[in-house]
């Protein structure tokens, strides 16, 4: 039995689920109520201050609405709030099969736990690109409408090179959210539960840069602590994505992340990459190790 | 595998967590078409020990080995064979009994879908095999679960109580079902606190306490048939001594009202001309027939709960 047959299997399961609609139909909610409120906010005259304290025009602001701009603007609204659903849908693919008992029936039924795992992951990752790939084409979809009702959607600037940039955008938006992904699903396998998963990775995501901002304001040798940490080199990562002026980022801005000492794009996207693989070696190795003494069939 | 072949062993089984022992030096056979229990009381380690046989908890100390595989080491080919309901049934509970079953046989890969139907309609549960599975009572939920036992048509069926929350029906169903089981050439390892329903349908039987085997072997051994008289005289007292002095009677002792001899049923009328010889005359002289629940008492000394 292949590893292949067995995300079969996953994906099944997790089709099936009403978790998982639930999870998509508030992904496509989301996007339709940031465009629909930010595009209400934009038919207004005059200016605003943005996050980075610069002055915007409210037109400026609707043109970031664009179709040219959909893409990013997207990816910026599930790096931020798709991340909370994806730790959500990440701890309740692993939690659930303890609280159900079938933790034993598929360890039993499948050819290895280190496959069933594997597979598991990777469908739930697959699941979660799957909605970020969604929540683009709703996003363009939106913007075409606003930009056709501003005048007609055109799509010269769709060449090789904007298609490069929203690839680009797209895999760091999904590196980005994978720490979190993992920590969620490890979570859940460490702690045997979904309530141990989402508590973990919503704990991690809000109040790491809580903390993060209190070890900045402490200074001294508290100071580069932060860099070390995942929402930091989130940050750096995610800022690469080149959203348009006056759409709001959720996040500290280019030049805030330069006046933190944040890392580089390449030491970031390193220690994430450490974050990633030590989450899932430790959900890899307890799965794998441990006694199941729970649940029932085989 | 022929029959008679052994197709599981322990050697030395041990299963400690910190300080407690959960099953200590477990010698266990089971043999290819045999329905072998496994019995015992609440906490004696069988469900441990089954999950050591399945592979799903690593032993202390000791190996399990079932159709040639470590099932610590390496438990996947033997798992092939293998269809287990351990403890009570669980399933996905938003997903119907069809999927669920579709999900095993998914993740075994080789169980064409007709064997999903099939399986329903042995468990009788046809009609109701698309509703959830949440929506089962637990009797439909344990039917489901010896579905999924038999989806892969395994050589070795183990049974953690089978008939909990069955009707009398259902009941009736399972205990036919075991030894039919046996018939096909499976082997069944049975864990049951319904002794004479195991004394009805087991080749042998394995009695545990504690996490320690007390006593293993053919459910004839185990009752001692045909090695107990029952005796009864208008005292008792005297025709216990009176078997005393017989070379051949081995123990006798009073019990409930009657004398119980340790001797082959073979020798009663050779036995009753030596108590008339010393003058005493029985009013009643037959086999002991003894049942598993005492056996199980006198081994264990306790009660055997589910």
């Amino acid at each position: 039995m292949s590893t292949r047959h067995l995300m079969a299997v996953e994906f099944f399961k997790l089709r099936k689920r009403m978790m998982t609609w639930v999870v998509t139909l508030l992904t496509v909610g989301l996007i339709v109520l940031l465009y629909s409120v930010l595009w209400s906010i934009s038919g207004r005259a005059g200016s605003f201050r943005d996050d980075q304290g610069f002055r915007i025009a409210y037109s400026e602001l609707r043109r970031g609405l664009f179709l040219e701009a959909g893409v990013p603007f997207a990816l910026q609204i599930v790096a931020t709030f798709g991340t909370l659903l994806a730790i959500i849908l990440a701890a309740g693919a692993a939690g659930s099969e303890y609280a159900w008992g079938t933790v034993r029936l598929m360890a039993t039924a499948s050819s290895g736990r280190l496959r069933l795992i594997t597979a598991r992951f990777i469908v739930v990752w697959c699941i979660i690109a799957g909605l970020t790939v969604l929540a683009v084409v709703i996003a363009m979809g939106y913007s075409a409408v606003i930009t056709e009702y501003y005048g007609g959607a055109t799509f010269d600037f769709m060449t090789a090179g904007w298609f490069k940039d929203q690839g680009l955008a797209l895999g760091r938006t999904l590196f980005v959210m994978t720490p979190y992904i993992a920590l969620a699903f490890a979570a859940a396998v460490v702690g045997r539960s979904t309530l141990a998963g989402v508590g973990a990775g919503l704990g991690v995501a809000f109040l790491e840069p809580l903390i993060s901002g209190l070890m900045r304001i402490g200074g001294g040798r508290w100071e580069q602590v932060p860099n070390y940490l995942i929402s930091a080199n989130r940050n750096v990562v995610l800022i690469q994505n080149k959203l348009p002026r006056g759409l709001p980022t959720f996040g500290p801005s280019a030049r805030d992340l330069q006046e933190r000492g944040s890392n580089s794009v390449e030491e970031a996207s390193v220690i994430l990459a450490l974050y990633i693989v030590a989450f899932l070696a430790l959900a890899f190795v307890v799965y794998r190790r441990r006694d199941i003494t729970s649940g029932t069939n085989a | 595998m022929a029959a008679g072949d052994e197709i599981l062993r322990t050697e030395g089984l041990w299963k400690r967590y910190g300080r407690i022992t959960a099953v200590a030096d477990m010698h266990l056979q089971v043999f290819a078409g045999e329905v072998f229990s496994f019995l015992g009381p609440n906490g004696s380690g069988k469900s441990t020990t089954v999950g050591m046989l399945l592979g799903l908890i690593r032993p202390t100390a000791g190996r399990a080995i079932v159709f040639g595989s470590d099932m610590a080491m390496h438990p996947w080919p033997a798992l092939r064979r293998i269809g287990a309901v351990i403890e009570s049934p669980a399933f996905y509970p938003y997903l119907s009994g069809y999927d669920n079953l579709r999900v095993i046989a998914m993740a075994l890969g080789d169980v064409p879908r007709a064997r999903i139907d099939e399986m329903l309609e042995l468990v009788g549960l046809r009609e109701r095999g698309r509703d959830p599975y949440k929506n089962y009572s637990l009797g439909m939920k344990q039917r489901l679960g010896i579905a999924s036992t038999l989806l892969r048509d395994p050589e070795l069926i183990i049974l953690d109580e089978p008939t909990n929350g069955l009707d009398p029906a259902g009941t009736r169903e399972v205990r036919e079902l075991i030894p039919r089981l046996a018939r096909e050439g499976r082997s069944v390892f049975l864990c049951s606190h319904l002794l004479h329903e195991v004394q009805a349908v087991s080749d042998r039987v394995a009695i545990v306490k504690r996490g320690r085997l007390v006593a293993q072997g053919t459910v004839r051994d185990l009752l001692g048939a045909g090695q107990h008289l029952r005796l009864r005289a208008d005292d008792n007292e005297a025709l216990v001594r009176a078997l005393g002095s017989v070379p051949f009677v081995a123990a006798a002792e009073r019990v409930d009202g009657y004398v119980r001899a340790q001797v082959p049923a073979e020798r009663a009328a050779e036995l009753n001309r030596a108590l008339v010889a010393q003058g005493v005359f029985v009013s009643e002289l037959r086999p002991w027939d003894n049942d598993l629940e005492s056996v199980f008492l006198e081994l264990t000394g306790e009660e055997l709960h589910a």
